[in-house]
């Protein structure tokens, strides 16, 4: 069986990291290093691969030396073999209609594939990598012809092309080594030059050797590195699975006739072929061996390619995520959130750790908030400060390995000790999710109908037709988007007209709370200010409670009623946004605050330091590395939420409480931790 | 919705021009290949039976003696208008090899295919979904070695333990000999001719002939379908569509059924349209190994016997399915995903 087993996993994934320029040796150590260091599945399917493979190439290299007889000797010591014996001790795996030694035949076997495998893949190689660097460099009409005779190749049925070509060689020049390798390999130059021709043709289009051309570099300089650096991994994994697809080829050619003279040399598919009919007739060893050679052969390869491919496609790697179980105990205080009569969602400590392989990542650590009906309230905060966990750590959509505590009260039960088929239910009618980028988040198969009609039908399952026409109509309407574009496919629909409808799918399922992840981030500020205005009409129209995250302090200012302020992991301040916006009282807040831009702003401002790391937070209050005031107690004990007004909270020892503040708590900080926090 | 099937009609008419670039090549390399072979098909074939003389006549006759690009053009012009002349061994007209034996290939390789995507699918959406689960490590495992075995050995283990061994099928041939003599060749795929005819007592033989050549070929590509959806899978899962779907609080099975393989599919299909060539060529090997009577066999028959004339009709039926498969690939991909056909 002679395949071309596409790349699959591959193509999509070539590594797109820059080699070393100096020196190709410690470029190619540096490019392999992630093969010693990868552990799990791609380390065990490598190094299996590899010990494989490796026993066969020794098999091949000292073929005479172990086998106990040649290849086709049927006489020792002046004795004939017996013909067909069956395996033992003479004869380990019997002999064949002619007496030779099947043992024998299946060594020198791995000898003759091992040379016809590297000849092969050392022509296709040096024809189809310096074919595909000229095609992708040069282009033009030379690359459009040869891309269209290397697809027709391709797409050809090898096999045969390999059978033709090997018997026209072999009736000219005779069967052997060299004409088995010269048919396979016209079968694999096409890929080599694919995968290099792809590769000079991405790079010669990112953006990053753009940028270096801008700024005077020598694009080839880019290229050659780049190129480099990923030829280097995608080869070896063509190669080897090539190698593997020659084996086959090669016991395909043999198993026909065609290619190897068998007087020159013993193959695995010659003898499997004359296995066949002494299987017939009850002599199942003698095609049994060869084939099971064949078999071990070919997965060792496989598991090679599929191994170098697992460590170096970053689309199929996954990080060895270390398990852990959240403390119990982490905070001795408890957070105090804003009470509020009519609440409809009542968050509790809630936190909301991921698995990564530093450990975990405290992404939300304690916060608690309520909101009321018809009630916005605005999650600020920096990137990567937790908002977006926060959002989906309420509806319980988080990737495995992310664990939550704490409590969210919603209608009187639980979302935390809510069942997945409890939240599953809950998802839709009671809680909606309108997302950050409205461009990939509708399926780009189904028609917008289709989108209504499943939800409807998931939540409402006797509902009719008439009826979820009626009601995803309104609420198109609601984000006017007109009906006559109901039965259209996504694609079809702008930025801003996606989001909308994106709304409209939330809102068709009338949930009592509805979580805004950045609605408007990746859409244009007229656009901005449309969705803001159809979210608002909304709240008002269905008594929804609406929680919007954003970094955006003016959408705050335009839509909130009330804002928590989020800063690694922590609400640190939150209130009603007049009050907070007129006197923030929080220094991270009012940091935030002086780094919004007005048409009176001179000089930007920013607030120094980064944002921590939240696999280990800084100790005490998080924001001391970087707060102008930072007191000693700031970095010895964690804040405690105080009322500074009535409904304002704030996270910060500059507000007491004071008997929690030790004698010589409010020196301040030296300055120098700052200055360090400020280098990381 | 109009518009939506007005684009489809004119993706497939320009999907349609774009074929003939592709039959333009593939012909002019199988011209080239059987001809780099020195001498011409006539000496090849008939050289040492026939006198020089007689040989001179036949080359004449079938126009070897003519500079190549003149050959060339009549070669075109025979596939173009159908008639690719005859056999140079046994006289047969090359029409009536594709038909029949073609025909044989086209039962064995459908069926084969059916295998492959009913077995490879699902172990493939469970693996993707189950990723780094036992179930997903032993499919994996499954894939690798299932495609490492050479298509003729799984045939012999197979031909061992169920004909053998077990004996319970028939390892060789299309058909039973009396079954054979029965039927009437309307389609010359028997099991078609013999609905037509209601000869439904020959149905059960039939498909007894097909079951091993058709498990042993599906079963390999199996392994290469189960990769493909497996990773294909696991890309959608990721997408931010099923995320979306999931907040809209759709039943894990409709995310994984209607969204993630549905747009697992498109690659899918594709992938799988460029494993023609897996295909085809599994099938020569199968072919020979269970003595089924396709188009495959027969090329080997016909190199044996240096019938370059045969060999090169055959070769091009081979092209010309693969361009076939490959449109067909694209069109089924159209009506799966709108955005194609722009």
């Amino acid at each position: 069986m002679a395949t071309t087993l596409l790349p699959d996993e591959f193509e999509s994934g070539v590594a797109s990291r820059t080699g070393s320029g100096e020196g190709r040796l410690r470029g190619l150590h540096r490019a392999f290093a992630p093969l010693i260091a990868v552990r799990g599945l791609p380390r065990w399917l490598f190094w299996t691969g590899a010990t494989i493979t490796l026993f066969f190439v020794v098999l091949a290299v000292f073929a005479p030396e172990i086998a106990p007889y040649g290849f086709n000797q049927y006489i020792a010591h002046g004795i004939r073999f017996p013909q067909q014996a069956s395996p033992s001790g003479a004869h380990w795996l019997g002999t064949t209609v002619v007496s030779e030694d099947v043992y024998s035949r299946v060594i020198f076997g791995a000898r003759t594939s091992i040379e016809v495998v590297v000849l092969a893949l050392m022509f296709s190689v040096v024809i189809g990598v310096p074919l595909g660097l000229v095609s992708g460099y040069f282009g033009g009409w030379l690359d459009r012809l040869l891309v269209l005779i290397n697809d027709s190749i391709f797409a050809f049925p090898y096999l045969l092309l390999a059978i033709v070509i090997a018997f026209l060689l072999s009736t000219s020049v005779g069967g052997g080594v060299l004409t088995a390798a010269i048919a396979i390999t016209v079968v694999y130059i096409p890929q080599y030059f694919r995968v290099v021709r792809n590769t000079v043709l991405s790079v010669r289009e990112e953006p990053y050797v753009e940028a270096g051309r801008a700024l005077g570099a020598k694009p080839r300089t880019v290229i050659r590195r780049y190129v480099f650096a990923n030829v280097v991994h995608s080869v070896p994994v063509v190669a080897s699975l090539n190698a593997a697809d020659a084996i086959l080829t090669l016991a395909g050619l043999s198993f026909l006739g065609i290619g190897m003279d068998p007087s020159v040399a013993a193959e695995w598919g010659y003898d499997i072929s004359r296995g066949v009919s002494d299987a017939q007739a009850g002599f199942w060893w003698t095609g049994l061996f060869p084939g099971l050679a064949v078999i071990l052969l070919v997965t060792g390869l496989t598991l090679v390619g599929e191994g170098i491919n697992d460590t170096f496609n970053p689309l199929l790697r996954r990080p060895n995520h270390r398990r852990f179980a959240m403390p119990k105990d982490v905070r001795e205080v408890t957070t105090v959130a804003v009470e509020t009569e009519h609440a409809v969602v009542r968050v509790r400590d809630l936190r909301v750790w991921y698995a990564t392989d530093r450990g975990p990542v405290r992404a939300v650590d304690g916060v608690s908030f309520e909101i009321q009906e018809r009630e916005t309230l605005g999650l600020v905060g920096e990137s990567g400060s937790g908002k977006s966990t926060l959002g989906r750590g309420i509806m319980g959509l988080l990737p495995v390995g992310a664990i939550r505590d704490g409590s969210v009260d919603f209608e009187g039960r639980d979302l935390v000790k809510a069942t997945p088929q409890e939240m599953r239910r809950l998802r839709g009618p009671s809680i909606g999710l309108v997302f950050q980028e409205p461009m990939t988040r509708l399926d780009p198969l189904m028609r917008i109908s289709d989108h209504f009609a499943e939800a409807l039908h998931t939540h409402e399952p006797d509902i009719s037709d008439a009826e979820i026409r009626r009601r995803s109509l309104e609420a198109l309407g609601g984000v006017r988007i007109p009906p006559t574009r109901f039965r259209n496919y996504p694609y079809e629909f702008s930025g801003g007209m996606r989001q909308r409808i994106m709304i409209a799918l939330a809102l068709v399922l009338k949930p009592r709370f509805v979580i805004a992840d950045e609605p408007t981030t990746a859409l244009d500020v007229l656009v901005e200010a449309q969705i803001l205005s159809i979210i608002a009409d909304l709240k008002n129209n269905f008594d929804t409670a609406l929680l919007l995250i954003t970094h955006n302090l003016g959408i705050v200012a335009e839509s909130c009623d009330r804002v928590a302020v989020m800063y690694a992991g922590r609400i640190v301040e939150q209130g009603a946004v007049v009050d907070i916006f007129s006197r923030p009282e929080h220094p991270y807040t009012q940091e935030l605050m002086r780094s919004t831009i007005s048409l009176s702003t001179r000089k930007l401002h920013y607030i120094p330091g980064a944002p921590p790391d939240l696999v280990a937070p800084p100790s005490g209050c998080r924001f001391h590395p970087r707060c102008p005031y930072a007191m000693e107690v700031c970095r010895a004990k964690e804040p405690v939420g105080v009322e500074v007004r009535p409904s304002h909270l704030a996270e910060c020892w500059l507000h007491g409480p004071e008997n929690e503040i030790p004698p010589d708590g409010r020196r301040p900080l030296e300055r120098e931790e700052i200055g360090i926090a400020d280098e990381a | 919705m109009s518009s939506s099937k007005g684009s489809l009609r004119g993706y497939i008419i320009t999907r349609l021009i774009l074929v003939i670039p592709m039959v333009f090549i593939l012909l002019t390399l199988v011209f080239l290949l059987m001809r780099v072979a020195p001498g011409n098909p006539i000496l090849a074939a008939l050289g040492g039976h026939l006198s020089p003389a007689q040989l001179a006549v036949r080359e004449r006759i079938g126009g070897y003696d003519k500079s190549l690009i003149v050959q060339y053009g009549e070669y075109l012009k025979q596939v173009v208008t159908g008639h690719l002349g005859t056999t140079l061994t046994d006289h047969r007209p090359l029409t009536q090899v594709i038909a029949q034996n073609g025909a044989a290939t086209l039962e064995l390789t459908v069926a084969a295919m059916f295998v492959a995507l009913i077995v490879g699918v699902p172990l493939g959406m469970l693996a993707g979904r189950r990723r780094d689960s036992w179930l997903d490590t032993g499919a994996r495992v499954f894939g690798i070695v299932i495609y490492a075995a050479p298509v003729f050995f799984l045939g012999l283990l197979a031909q061992l333990l169920f004909g053998h061994i077990l004996n319970w099928l028939p390892t060789s041939s299309e058909s039973g000999v009396l079954v054979q003599a029965n039927l009437t060749p309307h389609t010359n795929i028997l099991i078609i001719d013999a609905m037509i005819d209601g000869q439904w007592g020959d149905i059960p033989d039939l498909l007894a002939h097909l079951v091993l050549p058709a498990a042993t070929l599906g079963l390999v590509i199996s392994g290469v379908i189960l990769r493909l959806v497996r990773v294909n899978v696991i890309q959608t899962m990721k997408g931010d569509y099923i995320e979306a779907a999931r907040a809209r609080g759709l039943k894990e099975r409709s995310v994984v059924v209607r969204h993630a393989f549905r747009n697992a599919l498109v690659p899918i299909v594709t992938v799988t349209g460029l494993q023609a060539a897996l295909l085809l060529s599994g099938a020569v090997l199968t072919e020979e190994t269970f003595n089924w009577p396709g188009i495959g066999s027969e090329l080997i028959f016909y190199l044996e016997a240096r019938d370059y004339i045969a060999v090169q009709g055959i070769i091009t039926v081979f092209a010309l399915a693969v361009v076939a498969i490959s449109l067909l690939i694209d069109l089924i991909n159209a009506w799966i995903d709108p955005r194609v056909r722009y």
